[in-house]
């Protein structure tokens, strides 16, 4: 039947992906920065993006290198309870995502393991990811050949800026998830 | 359940009877209008401008439509894949024949596990089984957790949206909502305050929740959901408690997450633009995460789905459509109907808009579905369906089905006459409408007689009592003679050398008896630019039937018509058009009612006729300019273009406009879905008032047009000339005989 091929990848977005990856997520008001891949770069970003952020709660990576998160893990303000009051009441969740969609400024985030809690219950969401995972469109990752089929074979939220409302009136940011969504990208 | 105050939506959510529905639009023109128009025109701007942006939006779509046809033909198959699916992943499935089978088994899952808090998304199915009463019987509290559901229940309403259920609510009535139930202090006075309020007040709610159960966008066979939504809710709902409960109807599966693709990509584009929402979660559960507190707790996962009428839709070649329905309301806000009133008036109980009355119908009873009623086959739903829903074809069925249930007693004798086949029971007005053929010959060959009686003292109430034509809105004469007549004797000959293109004038019905100028001046424009044209011979092509669901007289006319127009193409001429709506018959509606051969045959060579002249002159801004000068056009060359709906939805708006402008005119155009006219349904007394506020649109945006000096108003339409004059009393110009005063003397 040919409704199981996956679409075709759509050549003619004419993007370059990092670029318009960064610019559709400030779109949907999420902020980027880029580093270098190490854990002293990422632990550095982290506390330039949440300043004044006193309880950070680091998921473990499951593509990245763990190591990536070593220095998040040794700030200050790192805790590592896993009760949903402790998760409600923190500052910052610090996942990885496996993959970005560029037309969408998009990140991919696992929802299982406690990515799913930490990227969602505190107020503020940090996502690292590679560039080299951003792909061209959303439905890119419903390919068998792209990022080695990660996208068919798991549980995961493409997360589009912060938890947002129009229910209210005007559109607001920050309802029942994040009210901020920062994204590092490494190389 | 508790009694409805008589001023609720709910008092006029059920619309068995006319009545009900007449209350629910002067309630919703009252009350909610403002909110509606503003939310679905948003969102309506948001779609068109996102979609601007996607090379492949019609491959997406013929995607979309393929797949649901694919699923929809194997359901029974799907749904025992799916079922393997679930239960090998440790999850229960429950197919629920009916609403009271789906409400006992949420009901009993909940009450198993001890629950006394549920958390709840956003669903349309789990409203229209009803679940939460269902579960306030057994003393579980349900928390709705989307802001839109909360703020409805709160409120008590039913949803007046698929998507944004409560877009019927300003923020100033949430404001003054909120204080008078919740009897609060602190300010709620901004979009801020009262999220921060509904989100501290929910978030307890989901800390505590026992329960989560949400609805489902798309389900694959495989065992994969996608759910979308924006504030966070629905994911909470699917992870927090140990429990999860989804319900979605037996429609939303597909084969594969693979076959996901194209919705991924259309859905949130197709409701408010957005490329993706906030959130949407590509998920197989029961999810692979630890529930918080107590980690060795196993997860329970349930897939409920309903059928409720489904297998009998699927059965059904009309309602079979509804079923590749994906709910992204691009019907809804396109609709220039539902841009008035929303879906309290535009709907019933659970679902609302264009597509709604084939849900309630499905799904309820055909009564229910009364509201399609105003659906006006304008048409501008039809692009934008992501599946190719043709929406105002399945309101036409279902007002044909209605009309049998509806046979007109004190109608009966003239029913008799009038109808055609199957038809013959219709009401009364639907005759009056449905049939201008036969008024409209009569009427010509009884002129100045027919219109002499029809200014008659008291002729106006008379028609007014008997088919509802409105006495406020003004009736075109009946012309005598008419096009056909006129034409006779009046060269038809192309004004160059050699002649750029043979064409036949199809002499419409409504240009025949009710226009015959616009006929000629069409004549004049075609010559001038090089056309040798004839004037055919009159046939009533069904779109006046079909708008009043006489199927069976639609279907009759049509094939004779088609006949006609076929022996002129034989010999070798395009088919002009002058009446935009019968244009569109021909090119898109005709498809429901001729061989597909025949119908591609005539769709390629039917064109409206200043398509027309762009065609044979190639666009060519200089021989344009040339030969319709606006510089000689005696009043003026500022003017004010509405396209007809129709005429938009076929592609024959834009040449007009690009003619208009090679010309020399300084066009402004308008940004309206529609006049609020539509054929008939602005001349009938009951749908008066929403007419002219959906007018009132198009009104406004002449005047801020001509803030700086008026300008000729012009348009394509019979019928939204007749609005343009109704709303801005000054008379109109149609574009032929806007067009024919350029021509040089």
């Amino acid at each position: 039947m040919h409704c199981s091929k996956p679409l075709p990848v759509c050549h003619n977005l004419g993007l370059d992906l990092v670029e318009e990856f960064t610019s559709r997520a400030r779109e949907v008001t999420a902020t980027v920065e880029c580093v270098p891949a190490s854990s002293e770069a990422i632990a550095a970003a982290v506390s330039r993006a949440a300043p004044n952020a006193k309880r950070l709660a680091v998921a473990e990576p499951r593509d990245l290198d763990p190591s990536l998160f070593s220095g998040c893990r040794q700030l200050a303000s790192a805790f590592s309870e896993r009760t949903k009051d402790a998760l409600a009441t923190a500052d910052v969740g610090l996942t990885e995502a496996f993959a970005c969609i560029a037309s969408t400024g998009s990140v991919c985030v696992a929802s299982d393991g406690e990515a799913a809690y930490i990227s969602l219950l505190p107020r503020m969401h940090i996502a690292v990811a590679r560039k080299s995972d951003i792909v061209a469109r959303p439905s890119d990752l419903l390919r068998p050949d792209v990022l080695g089929g990660k996208g068919l074979a798991r549980s995961f939220v493409y997360v589009t800026g912060p938890s947002a409302t129009a229910d209210m009136g005007p559109l607001v940011r920050g309802v029942h998830g994040p009210h901020k969504l920062h994204i590092i990208l490494v190389d | 359940m508790a009694t409805i105050a008589p001023d609720s939506p709910r008092a006029v959510a059920d619309k068995r009877s006319k009545r009900t529905l007449l209350k629910a639009i002067r309630m919703a023109l009252r009350v909610e209008s403002p909110a509606v128009r503003h939310n679905t025109q948003t969102f309506n701007r948001g779609r068109y401008a996102a979609f601007r942006e996607i090379p492949d939006y019609e491959e997406l779509k013929d995607r979309a439509r393929a797949i649901k046809e694919d699923a929809i033909e194997r359901l029974p198959e799907l749904l025992e894949k799916l079922e393997q699916s679930i239960r090998a992943r440790g999850g229960h499935f429950y197919l629920a024949p009916t609403r009271d089978d789906a409400t006992r088994y949420v009901a009993n899952v909940c009450s198993a596990a001890g629950a006394r808090l549920v958390v709840k998304g956003k669903s349309m199915t789990s409203e229209e089984v009803g679940i939460n009463h269902a579960l306030a019987e057994r003393g579980i509290e349900v928390a709705e957790t989307d802001l839109a559901e909360f703020i409805l229940q709160v409120a008590d309403e039913q949803p007046s949206h698929n998507v944004a259920p409560a877009m019927h609510y300003s923020r100033e009535r949430i404001t003054e909502l909120f204080h008078r139930v919740f009897k609060v202090d602190e300010p709620l006075d901004t979009g801020e305050d009262l999220t921060r309020f509904a989100r501290e007040k929910l978030r307890q709610k989901f800390l505590a929740a026992d329960a989560g159960i949400s609805g489902a966008n798309v389900i694959a066979a495989d065992g994969t959901l996608m759910l979308v939504e924006s504030e966070a809710n629905i994911r909470m709902t699917a992870l927090l408690p140990p429990l999860h409960i989804a319900i979605a109807g037996v429609e939303k599966v597909v084969p594969s997450r693979a076959d996901l693709a194209p919705f991924l990509e259309l859905l949130a584009r197709s409701f408010s633009g957005q490329p993706l929402t906030s959130y949407t979660s590509i998920i197989s559960p029961p999810l692979d995460a630890p529930v918080l507190g107590d980690r060795k707790q196993q997860r329970e996962f349930h897939l409920v789905l309903i059928d409720n009428g489904r297998t009998k839709m699927r059965q059904d070649p009309l309602l079979r459509e509804a079923l590749y329905c994906i709910r992204c309301s691009a019907c809804l806000n396109s609709c220039a109907n539902f841009q008035a009133v929303g879906g309290h008036a535009f709907g019933g109980e659970v679902y609302c808009g264009g597509i709604g009355g084939s849900w309630e119908a499905g799904t309820g009873a055909l009564e229910k579905a009364r509201f399609a009623e105003l659906c006006t086959g304008c048409s501008r739903c039809v692009n934008q369906c992501p599946v190719r829903i043709d929406i105002p074809w399945l309101n036409s069925g279902l007002r044909e089905r209605l009309n049998k249930e509806d046979a007109a007693k004190p109608g009966a004798l003239l029913a008799e006459i009038m109808g055609s086949g199957d038809d013959g029971a219709a009401p009364l007005q639907k005759l009056f409408f449905g049939r201008y053929d036969v008024f409209g010959k009569w009427g010509s060959r009884l002129a100045p007689l027919s219109n002499w009686m029809n200014r008659l003292p008291g002729a106006r109430g008379i028609l007014e009592g008997t088919v509802g034509l409105d006495h406020r809105r003004h009736v075109a004469q009946f012309a005598s003679p008419t096009l056909v007549d006129a034409a006779k004797g009046k060269s038809g000959r192309a004004r160059s050398v050699p002649v750029r293109a043979r064409a036949v004038l199809f002499p419409d019905i409504f240009t025949n008896y009710g226009a015959p100028l616009r006929g000629l001046a069409t004549m004049d424009v075609l010559c001038a630019a090089g056309v040798d044209v004839e004037v055919g011979e009159v046939s009533p092509d069904g779109r006046a039937a079909l708008s009043q669901g006489l199927i069976a007289t639609a279907t009759e006319q049509a094939r004779a018509c088609a006949k006609l127009l076929l022996a002129w193409i034989h010999d070798g001429r395009d088919v002009i058009v002058v009446e935009p709506s019968v244009l569109a018959m021909l090119r898109l509606d005709w498809r429901h009612f001729l061989p597909q051969e025949t119908f591609e045959k005539i769709r390629a060579r039917a064109y409206d006729p200043g398509e027309y002249v762009m065609k044979v002159l190639s666009g060519d801004v200089t021989q344009i300019r040339a030969i319709f000068d606006a510089a000689r056009h005696p009043k003026g060359t500022n003017i004010f273009y509405h396209s007809h709906c129709q005429q938009k939805t076929i592609g024959a708006a834009t040449p007009v406009e690009e003619l208009l402008r090679a010309a020399g005119f300084d066009v402004a155009t308008s940004l309206v879905e529609c006049c609020g006219m539509a054929g008939s349904f602005g001349y009938k007394k009951e749908y008066y008032e929403l007419s002219m506020a959906v007018g009132e649109d198009l009104f406004a945006q002449v005047r801020a047009a001509e803030s700086d000096g008026e300008r000729i108003l012009v348009a394509s339409g019979t019928s939204c000339l007749e609005q343009l004059q109704a709303g801005l009393g000054r008379p109109t110009v149609h574009t032929m005989e806007l067009l024919a005063g350029t021509l040089a003397r």
